[in-house]
């Protein structure tokens, strides 16, 4: 059964991403008051959570798991990589042969949806909630429960990346050149990015690094690496390399 | 400039026209390839998407893990498909009291609670289990999608060219959008009659897969007169329903199973023997919906087959007892000690029954019974209001 609402949805969507450009105004937050020491806490990387696929002419987002399998082996890759730089003992995490680990892909899960709530309602300020109004206020947890799990014992923080890549297809492309003729904006392909630290112990979101545009493609080698680089950019604790990589 | 929309706005329209079902006397079934595996981009990109999400079902908490539960129902899903075909599927049952069921293109299934509460035998969830598993083989998850994108690759490009053309496009948008639903309507109504052929070939009698519409429309019918709402029922579907109506489906359901003329065991009583553990709990989440009405029209349908038992009396008891009125707190009293007198005295049982005593101003007589309830659960999350009824 098809979800009854799915397809309305997905048409009413498909309308509104014709006139909606994506813009977010800030790219980071960091809980008040949060500062790492480099060398002084273990982190742990769960498995991060990659999707790469097309944008139909109509908006729909069509997976692609060719491109999905090429970009997760790129990202981790590079993420590997990239451990050693950050400061502070970082290990994977397989949430697939992790024992006890079906609570933290719960929570994974439940990452995804908060960190999403960030950016929707924190980082364009204009959506504040009425309690996040205050510029300096960084208040998103994902519970308490956090430190019950088992599979996070030894570890003081989460380390949760997750990474959605719709590039525009021919059709799209198509579209948005007429579009620009007949003068209806039309935005193509979506590249979003996000890497977010969670505390253990409180289960406070303490940094969050957001991007609905992100640069790098993720499906080669040289995107990869700079698609990571852009997430974990401003990572606490780590040290801030001569000059800070800026653009797409 | 208006030919090509009006051709694009064709091409749309006319893949989702219903296609044309030959009447099949026999119910044969095609041919199944076991194993399949996901052809070609789309294919497979829904296919990584579904194992994603299978992935957290499995940990859901949601999900009932029981075994035995769990054996029941794939037993049953094989049963009515075939041991060829079943062996493709991973049944999920979540614990939603709502009647539905949903099939992922990979071969996940989820059955939920309020399906396994509302279907009365072996017969009707093989009927539902059947309509899923057959979008399964059908691959209806891919169909669709691919339908959805052509519908609204031809709705993008309508807004972008009617801005240039300054044509008005809203009769064509209107079409495109309607064919979508058409569309999945008519996807419904496929797995329908496939799940019927099912049906027709295993052991039960296809007949059932039109009583489990019937009975939800008089459901439905119950709980309307419990909110003093009007309410028919439609052979037509609305502009964006994306399933038949239930009236039509009950309809055409039963005509085609006449036309098989196969009989069977429905296997009610083993329905409700497998879902004996579990009935008082789906119970308990279906009186907390607040549908007087409804609900005991769903008793008196288990009833039907296995009797006023216990644990029937006891959820008709606790659906009064939530309303409160000083003559529900009565009928409530008497179904407590009916369901007592029937065998069934759970520590629920005897706590509803003395909360109804004291709050109908038999103090004493309740105590004794809360006293029973805090004996049997010292630790209950409200064992501490309790207390205050018992100590004075």
């Amino acid at each position: 059964m098809i979800d009854r609402y799915f397809a309305r949805a997905l048409v009413i969507l498909a309308l509104l991403m014709l006139h909606v450009p994506l813009m977010a105004q800030e790219k980071t937050g960091t809980k008040e008051g949060f500062a790492l020491a480099p060398g002084s806490v273990r982190i742990a990387l769960v498995d991060p959570n990659i999707r790469v696929g097309e944008q139909s002419t109509g908006g729909l987002f069509e997976p692609n798991a060719d491109w999905t399998q090429q970009a997760r082996e790129n990202l981790e890759r590079e993420i590997t990589r990239a451990l050693g730089t950050l400061g502070n003992e970082v290990v994977r995490v397989n949430l697939n042969t992790t024992p006890q680990g079906d609570s933290l892909r719960r929570y994974n899960a439940l990452f995804g949806a908060v960190a999403s709530s960030v950016v929707e309602y924190q980082f364009f300020p204009g959506n504040r909630l009425p309690t996040k109004k205050q510029d300096k206020s960084f208040e998103w947890t994902v519970g308490p429960g956090l430190r019950e799990v088992l599979a996070l014992e030894g570890y003081d923080y989460i380390l949760m990346i997750r990474t959605s890549d719709a590039y525009g297809s021919g059709g799209r492309k198509a579209l948005q050149m007429v579009g620009l003729l007949a003068g209806v904006a039309v935005t193509s392909g979506e590249h979003i990015g996000m890497a977010g630290l969670v505390d253990i112990k409180t289960g406070d979101l303490v940094w969050l690094n957001a991007d609905l545009q992100m640069g790098g493609d993720p499906r080669t080698p040289e995107g990869a690496a700079k698609r990571v680089s852009q997430l974990l950019e401003g990572f606490p604790g780590a040290p801030v390399p001569g000059a800070a990589t800026t653009g797409k | 400039m208006k030919r090509p929309l009006l051709l694009a706005a064709l091409a749309v329209a006319a893949s989702a026209t219903v296609p044309a079902d030959a009447v099949d006397k026999l119910g044969t079934l095609a041919p199944y390839t076991p194993a399949y595996e996901p052809q070609g981009v789309d294919e497979r990109g829904m296919w990584m998407m579904a194992d994603e999400v299978e992935k957290l079902l499995a940990v859901s908490e949601l999900r009932i893990g029981d075994e035995e539960l769990n054996r029941y129902v794939e037993r049953v899903l094989c049963d009515t498909v075939g041991s060829d075909r079943c062996a493709g599927v991973r049944v999920h049952i979540l614990n939603i009291p709502a009647f539905n069921a949903t099939m992922y293109p990979n071969g996940a299934m989820t059955v939920w609670s309020g399906l396994l509460l509302r279907v009365r035998s072996e017969a009707e969830l093989g009927a539902v289990l059947g309509h899923e598993f057959a979008h399964f083989e059908m691959r209806h998850s891919l169909r669709g999608f691919e339908q959805r994108r052509k519908a609204t690759d031809a709705l993008a490009w309508l807004s972008v060219l009617g801005g240039f053309t300054q044509a008005n496009t809203t009769s064509s948008q209107f079409s495109i959008l309607s064919s979508v639903f058409q569309f999945n309507r008519a996807q419904e109504t496929e797995a329908d009659l496939q799940g019927l052929r099912y049906l027709a070939q295993s052991p039960y009698p296809s007949r059932a897969a039109s009583e489990v519409w019937q009975h939800l429309m008089e459901e439905a019918d119950a709980t309307a007169a419990g909110r003093k709402l009007k309410r028919t029922d439609s052979y037509r579907a609305g502009f964006f329903d994306t399933h038949p109506t239930e009236l039509s489906r009950a309809s055409y359901l039963l005509d085609q199973a006449l036309v098989y003329g196969d009989a069977g065991d429905g296997r009610s009583k083993d329905y409700y023997a497998a879902m004996k553990k579990h009935l008082p709990k789906f119970l308990a989440d279906q009186v907390k919906l607040n549908d007087l009405n409804g609900t005991d029209y769903i008793l008196n349908g288990i009833a039907g087959t296995t009797g006023w038992t216990g644990e029937l009396l006891h959820a008709r008891a606790e659906m009064f007892a939530a309303r409160g009125n000083p003559r529900d707190l009565v009928t409530a009293t008497t179904l407590y000690l009916q369901a007592v007198e029937s065998g069934y005295r759970s520590p629920e049982t005897v706590r509803g029954l003395g909360l109804s005593l004291v709050k109908s101003g038999k103090r004493s007589e309740g105590a004794k019974y809360l006293e029973e309830y805090l004996a049997a659960l010292p630790e209950a999350p409200d064992a501490s209001i309790i207390k205050l009824y018992v100590s004075q």
